[in-house]
């Protein structure tokens, strides 16, 4: 157990900083908590900007999109302990490597793991951002209980017919593919009848429609299919065998997803502790043992998610990782509660040239109650902690 | 920062776990409550060789106490690792039984003119007392026989770790020490008992969730019950974070990095209040069972409140992280 890194690790964290220093736009450190980004159109659509095509490009090309990849895949082979300090990094300085991470983060590695050559060959495209994909799991009928799903695709030989409705699909609207589960055996089990379909989104039939969120922001879409034609060559994996896959995405979309997300508590613990002296509230013990407590929850989440990294690494089960979500956003929710209560009676302004730090507390709590509803809801989580890895029960 | 552990502490969790499990069982559990004397031959014939940890990094004794606290040890080691590192500020190298008195009756270790010290564990069953005296800009450390000073047992929680009323008056006060030398003092003693308290934490909520799976009710495990594991899940989480605190605080210490003392301070909050969640939710899932002296739960259920409590407790911690925070 040491606070500092191998010679080799800081170096590569220090030629990540000497690359950021030269190559991440401003735009790219802005922190997705900030109201008024420009990755929304004036109806508050979301609309991919020029520069986030170019930044995702940059890294792809210099190895910096995913550095456990090689070169060809827009990596450097870096070692798992390097993929966390490169993630810490950028979380620390807010800095997104995309404003998608469907392609890259579920796509790329499913395709890679369960995909054939042709679909294999779809990859570099997908993680430098040149193709944007949307993933169609949830439907309104089929939340926690992803398994349910029904839309449906219809064996007809040499294509499958599509018809369905799948919602809170993120990025839709930008999409060129969807990475799409269907079901394809209505009489099996419900885990045994679901497969993965490549469907491209210009096809006849296929219909985006915004979905407007809390915040007033639309990064989601319903998206209806009606009668689409998938050619059977877009089935990823076995017919039947898309539930596997699908664990494996959800497993991909969490893997380093706690690194962003404490590095997003540490930057409000600290922003808070600014604040709480700006407004003069230093002396207000009710508000700094407030403070310092989850000063104190944020750094030992740090540290938990990174002692659960070396059992990991280590090749041992890493429980901690499992807590992580669940602990995370309702610490993140509790965060952005308080820095909105230190405005007192301001705390329900929004009016960014009125409210403190341009209403961004307010934005980014709106934004944090997000976190214990998607990627799996917090009672999904204690759900799985409870029989997964304290092995009670079953209800 | 890298939580993998050396092959030297792998071999230090487990050879703790195993003489500990062997020569520790709730029996001699049970007999040190009745009569402290009863872990004499554990201390003598074992644990006076881990004083060595003194001289270790921290993150060993972490994981060495981590192993204590599971098994809930009576007895005097715990005083004397915290004395052994006392002491060694003015370059003594103490190898017995001691123990250290510096609280007020506020029972904080910030350095003080009082004669009477204050919530001194094991000062009954010691040979030396360092005995910390002066102000927190210039702290004084004396080593003094036992036998010298008037000692009183103050009842409390946790009888097996008993604790005194020391009083030191008209010793001779010994040598100045640096303010810093003195916070390093009590960082390692913040963060020896966190690390003890994560063990208790521990055996109380292992213990639940073994209850949880056996016991039936309307013809299944009470484990299956939703209400029930989500209030073990949070337990849990809230044990794993502080275990990682105190993780965390060691390698703090071991590098005299800056935030050590936010760190150590965290760490004795989180522990503080991890320990007795684990204690209120074991006690709640083992249900009548656990109420009863018999059992035997209540022994860890004492030593979580009583450990909290020592050198302050979790909401003191929290005031002296808010002064460290918002001093700038």
């Amino acid at each position: 157990m040491k606070l500092a890194f191998s010679a080799q690790d800081e170096a590569f964290r220090e030629e990540l900083l000497v690359f950021l220093e030269q190559h991440c736009p401003p735009q790219a450190r802005t922190t997705r908590d900030m109201i008024g980004s420009d990755d929304v159109d004036a109806n508050g659509v979301m609309v991919i900007p020029q520069w986030a095509r170019e930044w995702q490009a940059t890294l792809f090309d210099h190895g910096w999109m995913i550095p456990s990849y090689p070169r060809e895949l827009g990596g450097r082979d870096a070692t798992p302990i390097q993929t966390m300090l490169y993630l810490e990094a950028l979380a620390q300085r807010g800095i997104c490597r995309s404003l998608h991470f469907g392609g890259y983060a579920i796509v790329a590695p499913s395709l890679l793991e369960f995909g054939n050559a042709q679909q294999k060959a779809l990859v570099p495209a997908a993680i430098r951002g040149d193709t944007v994909w949307c993933i169609g799991m949830s439907e309104p009928g089929a939340g926690s209980d992803l398994a349910a799903l029904a839309t449906r695709a219809d064996d007809k030989g040499d294509y499958f017919m599509v018809n369905g409705q799948k919602v809170w699909t993120s990025y839709a609207m930008v999409a060129s593919q969807c990475f799409c589960y269907v079901r394809t055996d209505r009489d099996a089990p419900k885990h045994r009848g679901i497969s993965l379909l490549i469907i491209d989104m210009q096809s006849p039939g296929v219909e985006v429609r915004p979905l407007r969120h809390i915040t007033g922001q639309a990064e989601f879409a319903e998206v209806f299919f009606t009668d689409v034609q998938v050619p059977r060559d877009n089935l990823v994996g076995e017919l039947h065998g898309g539930w596997r896959i699908t664990m494996g995405a959800l497993a991909h979309e969490r893997g380093g997803l706690w690194v962003e997300g404490v590095a997003g508590c540490l930057r409000a613990v600290d922003d808070i502790i600014t604040m709480v002296k700006r407004l003069g509230l230093q002396h207000d013990a009710s508000i700094t043992g407030r403070v310092a407590r989850l000063y104190s929850q944020s750094r030992s989440l740090r540290a938990m998610g990174w002692k659960g990294f070396a059992s990991f690494a280590q090749g041992s089960s890493a429980p901690e990782h499992y807590y992580m979500k669940v602990a995370m956003a309702e610490l993140q929710q509790t965060l952005y509660e308080l820095g909105m209560d230190l405005q007192g009676a301001g705390l329900a302004i929004t009016d960014r040239a009125v409210a403190q730090e341009g209403g961004r507390w307010q934005a980014a709590f709106f934004n944090a109650l997000a976190a214990t509803i998607g990627g799996g809801t917090s009672e999904i989580q204690r759900n799985v902690i409870a029989q997964q890895v304290l092995g009670l029960p079953r209800a | 920062m890298d939580f993998s552990l050396t092959e030297e502490q792998r071999i230090i969790q487990q050879t703790a776990r195993g003489l500990l499990a062997r020569e520790c069982p709730l029996a001699l559990v049970r007999s040190a409550w009745e009569n402290p004397a009863a872990a004499l031959p554990l201390w003598q014939d074992h644990l006076r060789d881990w004083l060595v940890l003194a001289e270790q990094s921290l993150a060993d004794t972490t994981l060495f106490m981590h192993e204590y606290g599971r098994a809930l040890v009576p007895g005097v080691f715990f005083s004397s690792l915290l004395a052994a590192h006392a002491a060694s500020t003015v370059g003594h190298m103490l190898s017995g039984a001691a123990t250290v008195a510096v609280a007020a009756s506020d029972g904080y270790w910030t350095p003080n003119e009082e004669a009477t010290k204050h919530f001194v564990p094991s000062a009954g069953q010691v040979e030396h007392v360092v005995v910390v005296s002066g102000s927190p800009q210039t702290p004084r450390v004396a080593i003094v026989a036992a036998a010298q000073l008037a000692v009183t047992e103050v009842e409390h929680m946790d009888r097996l770790r008993p604790h005194y009323r020391v009083q030191s008056d008209g010793i001779d006060t010994g040598h100045a020490i640096s303010p810093m030398a003195w916070q390093q003092v009590v960082h390692r003693a913040l963060v020896t008992t966190a690390a003890e308290l994560v063990g208790v934490g521990r055996y109380l909520l292992d213990s639940a969730v073994e209850y949880a799976k056996q016991r039936q009710q309307f013809g299944r495990p009470i484990g299956s019950f939703q209400g029930l594991q989500w209030q073990l899940v949070d337990t849990a989480l809230e044990l794993e974070r502080a275990a990682a605190a105190v993780s965390w605080a060691a390698m703090c210490v071991d590098a005299d990095a800056a935030e050590a003392p936010h760190a150590a301070h965290s760490a004795k909050l989180e522990a503080g209040s991890a320990a007795r969640r684990c204690a209120r939710t074991s006690l709640q899932v083992h249900g009548g069972i656990g109420y009863t002296w018999e059992h035997g739960l209540h022994y860890w259920l004492r030593r979580a409140y009583a450990g909290d409590a020592f050198m302050g407790p979790s909401d003191y911690h929290a005031r002296c992280l808010a002064d460290l925070l918002f001093a700038a």
